[in-house]
């Protein structure tokens, strides 16, 4: 413990540093502009971000993708409230009753009460993920590859179920995903899989590129399909933040922890994010709140649940992916990439190797934490002008970000080529109902379950039952089960209520 | 033919357009040129499990489609659960939006034109035309703004990214190297 709170101690000060601390409030800022503007998501500006980050060090490199993961959970609750305007799909659910509020003429008291919930579900959860960390890293450190490939499997299956839509097109997705994984020269036997005498297919297919065409040219296609239509705006008068009493706040204390544990719980599941965590937060405060009955009439129940969620699965998803290098979200995955681009591994030896790096992003979190607030506190009125800018204007800088970010990478045309076939891909996925977010954790986490797969199979001679048998990764192998199963349960027990 | 039949067609079409590159795939992976080593398995096996699986779950769709009477009846995953039946408040009034395929199509010969252009005509020129071609495609209509956007949008990715990021952006070539070079020179980009 003494050794946690001394490294998170440095932690601080390399944060602290005016480059470092330079680059976390430029990450916040974009960060929170990102979630505003209604055509971008907290995915897309991270990927977008990306390739600025090329010649930087690890460390600020790290510090601004994490911050725009932090804030990019935030700020779209603003246009939710204020103008019924989700800036992305994690705030859907805050207008559910951050509207009614606000049409009550409690807009202010609504969005303190969205910056009471970004900070405390945003601090519990960077602080469990400190106490967390090297306990959860040194239990990783017994694991084997049937752990692994459980651990995977439950992140695959989890994406699948929790998703929206129907089943079939997020499993469709996901096989996909992984398919493209296994693009390539294969690594035992120096195989040639699905290159079709392409060279460049050859060196496999980067995850990165995917992730830029699918979620960001994808995007723009499809706002480009409907006349980039900006939102018509509600006048609205004086922005402000009131913050609730401290009276007020804990008399809601149920709904903060509920909402934070959520959130953390759901962050660690790879595979789902902050969206599932917001809907489901606001799913469970539906159900067991004590003011279940008045949720979606505009009380603050209905926007502390999601938005103390939504961040605190920032801190939450970020566990997996430096205990153990498993990447449970888009976001996440753009944060590997910017470890791996460094030459850095994340995984339990990383807190022997590079503790200094991950002591700093951990602090960077608690940091970009009250940075976020503070801004959100007194800008909130000149971050929603941002609205004001022509759709198309933005749209055509995204899409010059993704072009540019594909081409950084290797210096290649050949992965601007497949970043724009992934566009139009992602487009008509988008186009015919297939969700992408599958698609791309099978791209990302597919290499990592073949490669525990085919391991496990070599070391336990062919053996599948070993997935059952062994007693960490027989849980979680059931409980994936449960996971893919649950859907088809309730949808053939609703089947079975509507023929009677 | 009638228009449920029309509608059922149309919903089938993605699942066996899937099954059938999965079918193909799956030969493909049949294929897949290895030295077998007995009792372990190949290269093959992984790539031949999941598209087993794809193929799997589009039969399934494919059967369930065809034979269901009511079409909207499809496996939900939990978010759709919970955001089934929630009752938004009432906001402005939004008519919903027109689909434009020329336009779209438009967007994408633009961007597909780029990536095949910008090694010949570098990356300012065709940055500068992209942008321009883009925002007029997507309906914008000030010509000074487009005309700033373009030149003054182009000139900063190449100061941002050959200056800064130190990315070696295509320059072209011929008279259109020429140009790059030069403008490379007045950014003091070496």
């Amino acid at each position: 413990m003494e050794n946690t709170l001394t490294l998170l101690m440095h932690g601080f000060i390399q944060v602290m540093q005016p480059v470092n601390l330079m680059f976390l409030t430029i990450g916040i800022v974009l960060g929170l502009l990102v979630a505003v503007l209604p055509g971008l998501t907290l995915v897309m500006g991270v990927v977008l971000a990306l390739p600025f980050t090329y010649s930087m060090d690890v460390i600020p490199a790290i510090i601004l993708l994490t911050a725009m993961y932090v804030s990019g959970t935030y700020a779209g609750a603003w246009t939710s409230i204020l103008f019924r305007v989700p800036g992305e799909p994690i705030d859907v659910p805050l207008l559910w009753d951050g509207y009614p509020m606000a049409r009550k003429g409690e807009a202010a008291q609504a969005l303190g009460w969205t910056l009471i919930a970004a900070f405390f579900g945003g601090m519990v959860a960077a602080t469990t993920m400190v106490l967390l960390a090297q306990p959860v890293a040194k239990i990783a450190l017994t694991f084997s590859s049937p752990e692994y490939f459980a651990i995977i499997f439950f992140g695959l299956a989890s994406v699948v179920s929790l998703g929206s839509g129907k089943l079939a097109n997020a499993l469709i997705s996901l096989f996909a995903g992984i398919l493209l994984a296994t693009v390539g020269v294969d690594d035992t036997y120096g195989a040639h899989r699905f290159t079709f005498g392409v060279p460049i297919l050859a060196d496999g297919i980067d995850y990165l590129v995917v992730m830029v065409g699918a979620y960001g040219l994808g995007e723009v296609f499809m706002r480009m399909e409907q006349g980039f239509r900006s939102p018509q705006l509600e006048k609205v008068g004086d922005i402000r933040t009131r913050l609730p009493s401290l009276a007020e706040a804990l008399a809601m204390k149920a709904t903060f922890i509920r909402g934070g544990l959520a959130g953390i719980f759901i962050g660690i599941v790879p595979g789902a994010g902050a969206t599932v965590a917001s809907f489901l937060s606001y799913g469970i405060e539906a159900q067991y709140g004590k003011r279940r009955h008045q949720m979606g009439s505009g009380i603050p129940e209905g926007i502390v649940a999601p938005q103390t969620a939504a961040t605190a699965s920032v801190g939450g998803a970020l566990i997996p992916l430096v205990t153990m290098g498993i990447p449970g979200s888009g976001a996440t995955a753009i944060i590997l990439g910017a470890f791996l681009l460094h030459g850095l591994q994340p995984g339990p030896q990383v807190f022997q190797t590079s503790s200094h790096i991950i002591y700093a992003l951990f602090a960077s979190v608690f940091v970009g934490i009250i940075v976020m607030c503070l801004i959100g506190y007194f800008a909130t009125k000149f971050m929603v002008k941002v609205l004001d800018l022509p759709e198309v204007i933005v749209s055509a800088y995204v899409v010059m970000c993704c072009l540019l970010g594909a081409f950084a990478a290797r210096n290649s045309l050949t992965d601007v080529w497949l970043m724009v076939i992934f566009g139009i891909i992602g487009y008509l996925f988008e186009r015919f109902g297939f969700p992408i977010t599958p698609m791309v954790l099978g791209v990302i986490l597919g290499p990592l379950a073949e490669t525990n797969f085919m391991t496990t199979m070599i070391s336990f001679s062919n053996d599948w039952t070993v997935f059952f048998t062994r007693p960490v990764a027989s849980p979680i192998m059931c409980v994936a089960i449960i996971t893919l199963i649950w859907p088809l349960f309730r949808h053939w027990r609703q089947q079975q209520r509507r023929t009677k | 033919m009638s228009a449920p039949l029309i509608a059922r067609l149309r919903l089938l079409a993605p699942y066996v357009l899937v099954c059938s590159i999965g079918s193909f795939l799956y030969y493909t992976a049949m294929q897949i040129d290895f030295q077998r080593r007995s009792g372990v398995l190949g290269p093959d096996f992984w790539p031949k499990l999941i598209l087993g699986l794809l193929i799997a779950v589009c039969a399934y769709e494919i059967i369930r489609l065809a034979l269901a009477k009511d079409l909207d009846t499809g496996t939900a995953g939990v978010l759709e659960e919970i955001t089934h039946g929630v009752d938004t408040a009432p906001g402005p009034e939004t008519p919903p939006p027109q689909n434009q395929p020329l336009r779209l199509l438009a967007g994408m010969a633009a961007t597909l034109a780029y990536v095949a252009l910008v090694a010949t005509t570098g990356f300012f020129l065709t940055t500068a035309v992209y942008i321009a071609a883009f925002l007029i495609i997507g309906g914008y209509k000030k010509r000074k703004v487009i005309a700033t956007m373009s030149v003054g949008g182009a000139l900063l990715l190449m100061f941002i990214f050959m200056k800064l990021v130190y990315v070696s952006l295509p320059i072209g070539s011929g008279p259109f190297a020429d140009l790059t070079i030069l403008l490379m020179k007045l950014m003091g980009i070496r």
